[in-house]
């Protein structure tokens, strides 16, 4: 029953959209109560389904199919399609992304009304439909589907980073969040070109009482690997390895993915996506575009645990950015900034936690970012309303009695942050570690040697989070005020403060949902809640369930297994949980030490160049400007050139001789009436004499 | 007592010849249009022969159907030479050629 009703989650913001668009400037609040009642709207629904799946039911159902294709005798029909996937980590995403897009919505209220912006129609026009394209995306049941919805949440971030478009920075920052991204996604587009190529279809999974011949990809996948039982048929190109070429395939979608979800080395555009309004930062970066990425390789996860190599690439890639963004976070002077560089290196964790097996600690850790980021964004926007729309952390100082509220959200969100016990970031920040930790020590080989290099880096980054996370908390709020904002701020009104209350409590404690680790110390209580649910429905059991992911493709396909330290499973949980809580803790009390005092000095000026450097952000900008003026411009000189000589040489020499033989030509033509007649009767002749000799008169 | 057609073809010809004769060497538009009746008038002998020898009327017919269309097209030619003469103050076809290039 639920499930008639889901199409109507995604078509509510779109109503919106379209309801702000056209009459949002005769409406009250800019259009804002139209999106307030469509996102409520949707979370209700999406309340409903999630209770639904709970209840042990799933839904894949074809809405629209738009075209039929002749695959040939191999793949016979392939069918594009409209179609709905409602599991477990659908219903999840769903629920996360309604709550989070209408706590946005009334946290804009506060922000944009309150601040007497302008332009509201189209800013609410755009949170429309940006909900509208994600609640799409996480529906999707195949890849073109998600791939659509994909590039209209791009789209979407591109007009709401440039809301501001009088401004200088906005309009440049969207169009490089726009190019950097769709960088990726051309990857993407490739790599679902090859994937419907290669089986046929681009299903996530299938109902019961499908055709027999309708299959999910990921399956006909593993199938043609041996993995699983069973035949298919699959047109790989040239005869290929089906191993190799499903690592080709896995790493062109992955490039869609790393564009989006901002991983090295695309992750520039996001820290310049912060010109756009503080509430569209919390939507684009805890539960629409940026976890677009991270959502789309753990649809897909039955297909990527067949790859092993692309499954390490994902560990190192997300090791690696976890690091490598911590790092910048680090000397930051504005406090969206420091968050921007929270989010890349967050979502590093995820990608780390799926490369390394880890698809309930991906899910996990997507769950609780969603709540904490969203909840530090907008206790973010709510200082920068307070400090008049200055982001300069070094001219804040000492707001923690000024906005009790604010500040006391905005703690148990960085708690969460910086993986303190026993908030959520720690539950699921540990669990991903953990996951990294046990399958690199379990799997021989490169693979596993891979798994731990990229552990490793995960581990280092926990200091610079801690650290950097209570640096901002420290600046921000504790201290002496100093400036005269600061001593006197703007006060926030209860549109602020209420999404700050529900989302602070969330972060707070929806860690609990998974503990794991406490599961595994005290051994057979069942409290591994997230784990059980995305272990789903029987209907898709042997498709899209972690069972079939964890207990089959992971050892079977990927070859990981897992390992333990000193102790056996106890002792490694607690090693593990140990020193990520150690480590944290250690970066907070550094903080603590450097900043928690009445008027603290710049002490990352101490790092000297280094604090250049990553001030410049490794100078990655500086790279890629370099990559496009010495590399690409060069080379489109060098193609410019021999369009210029040889395509339109040839063009134009053609239309030379013709202009010339043309001129000669039409000398014929004089005007004189009598001319013509006697070239008439002069052709008339030459054709019966030609006719004569050739009929043969004579 | 009936004429060898052969008669009729010359006699055709002829007149053809000297309509062609008359377009090719002659500048006044006025004699243009007489010299195309002359051809006219040359296909049409051709069409009544040829019904004539054949004994069949569909030659016959179509020659009446030719006068009527020289009738339309004098009334053409003479609206066309109507305008050359407002345009270029006189008839003479070798003076209008300003349609071209």
């Amino acid at each position: 029953m639920a499930f008639e009703f889901a199409p109507a989650i995604a078509a509510l913001p779109f109503v919106s959209f379209l309801v702000a668009l056209a009459f949002g400037d005769r409406m009250p609040k800019g259009g804002a109560l139209a999106g307030i009642l469509a996102t409520a709207g949707s979370l209700l629904l999406s309340l409903w389904v999630f209770l639904t799946v709970s209840g042990g039911s799933a839904y894949v159902h074809d809405i629209h199919t738009w075209t039929v294709l002749d695959g040939g005798s191999v793949l016979n029909e392939i069918t594009l399609h409209f179609g709905l996937l409602l599991d477990p980590l659908a219903a999840m995403m769903l629920l996360i992304v309604s709550l989070i897009a209408l706590l946005v919505h009334v946290f804009s209220l506060g922000y944009m009304n309150d601040e007497g912006e302008t332009g509201l129609p189209r800013y609410y026009a755009g949170l429309g439909l940006f909900t509208f394209s994600m609640l799409s995306f996480v529906m999707a049941d195949n890849l073109l589907m998600a791939f659509m919805f994909f590039e209209l949440v791009g789209l979407c971030s591109f007009l709401l980073i440039g809301f501001w478009f009088r401004e200088d920075g906005p309009p440049s920052a969207a169009k490089k969040a726009f190019l950097v991204t769709r960088f990726g996604d051309y990857f993407f587009l490739v790599g679902v070109v090859g994937i419907v190529a290669t089986f046929g279809t681009s299903r996530f999974a299938v109902g019961q009482g499908a055709a027999d011949a309708a299959q999910a990809f990921p399956v006909m996948a593993a199938k043609a690997l041996g993995v699983t039982e069973g035949t298919v048929s699959l047109a790989i190109p040239g005869g290929m390895d089906p191993q190799l070429w499903f690592t080709i395939l896995g790493l062109l979608v992955l490039g869609g993915v790393i564009g989006k979800s901002a991983q090295f080395p695309l992750h520039t555009w996001l820290p310049d996506a912060m010109e756009g309004p503080t509430p569209v930062s919390a939507l684009i970066h805890a539960a629409t575009m940026v976890a677009a990425g991270v959502y789309l390789v753990a649809r897909m996860y039955g297909f990527y645990l067949l790859s092993p190599t692309t499954l390490g690439i994902i560990a190192l890639v997300g090791g690696f950015t976890a690091l490598f963004a911590a790092t910048m976070a680090v000397v930051k002077r504005e406090i969206k900034q420091v968050l921007a560089y929270s989010t890349i290196s967050q979502y590093g964790y995820m990608m780390l936690a799926l490369g390394a097996g880890g698809y309930v600690a991906a899910t996990f850790h997507l769950m609780t970012h969603a709540f904490f980021k969203a909840l530090l964004f907008l206790g973010a926007g709510s200082v920068i309303i307070a400090m008049h729309h200055n982001e300069d952390m070094w001219d804040m100082g000492g707001l923690k009695e000024k906005m009790p509220v604010t500040y006391w959200t905005f703690l148990a969100g960085s708690l969460a942050l910086a993986g303190i016990f026993p908030f959520s970031g720690f539950w699921s920040k540990d669990e991903v570690l953990y996951e990294a930790l046990v399958h690199g020590l379990g799997t021989v080989g490169t693979q596993g040697t891979l798994l731990l290099v990229a552990y490793a880096f995960g581990l280092l980054a926990v200091v610079f989070t801690g650290f950097y996370t209570f640096r901002m908390v420290f600046l921000t709020f504790h201290g002496e005020p100093r400036t005269d904002t600061a001593k006197d701020p703007h006060g926030v009104r209860w549109n602020v403060k209420g999404p700050l209350v529900v989302l602070g409590v969330l972060a707070a404690g929806i860690g609990l949902v998974n503990m794991v680790p406490v599961k595994k110390l005290l051994g057979g209580a069942e409290i591994d809640f997230l784990h059980k649910w995305l272990g789903g429905p029987t209907a898709l059991e042997a498709q899209t369930s972690v069972h079939h992911y964890a207990d089959v493709l992971l050892h079977d396909a990927a070859g990981y297994s897992a390992g333990t330290l000193a102790g056996g499973e106890v002792g490694t949980v607690l090693i593990s949980a140990g020193v990520s809580l150690g480590l944290a803790v250690l970066g907070a009390l550094l903080a603590y030490r450097l900043y928690a005092v009445p008027e603290p000095v710049e002490h990352t000026e101490k790092l000297g160049s280094v604090k250049d450097l990553l001030y410049n952000n490794y100078y990655q900008d500086e790279f890629q400007v370099f990559l496009a003026e010495r590399v690409t411009m060069p080379l489109a000189k060098a193609a410019d050139t021999f369009d210029q000589g040889v395509i339109d040489g040839v063009v134009n020499g053609t239309s030379s001789v013709s202009l010339f033989s043309g001129r000669r030509i039409k000398r014929v033509q004089t005007g004189v009436v009598t001319n013509y007649a006697l070239l008439l009767t002069l052709g008339f002749l030459v054709l019966v004499v030609a006719m004569a000799v050739t009929g043969g008169w004579f | 007592m009936a004429v060898d057609v052969t008669y009729y073809l010359v006699l055709s010809a002829g007149l053809f010849c000297i309509g062609l004769a008359g377009i090719l060497t002659r500048k006044n538009a006025l004699m243009f249009l007489m010299s195309v009746e002359l051809m006219l008038n040359a296909a049409n002998i051709n069409f009544v022969a040829f019904s004539l020898q054949w004994g069949n009327l569909t030659g016959q017919t179509f020659a009446l159907f030719t006068m009527a269309l020289a009738a339309a097209e004098v009334a053409i030619g003479i609206g066309i030479i109507l305008v050359l003469y407002r345009n270029f103050d006189d008839v003479d076809v070798t003076d209008a050629t300003s349609m071209r290039w």
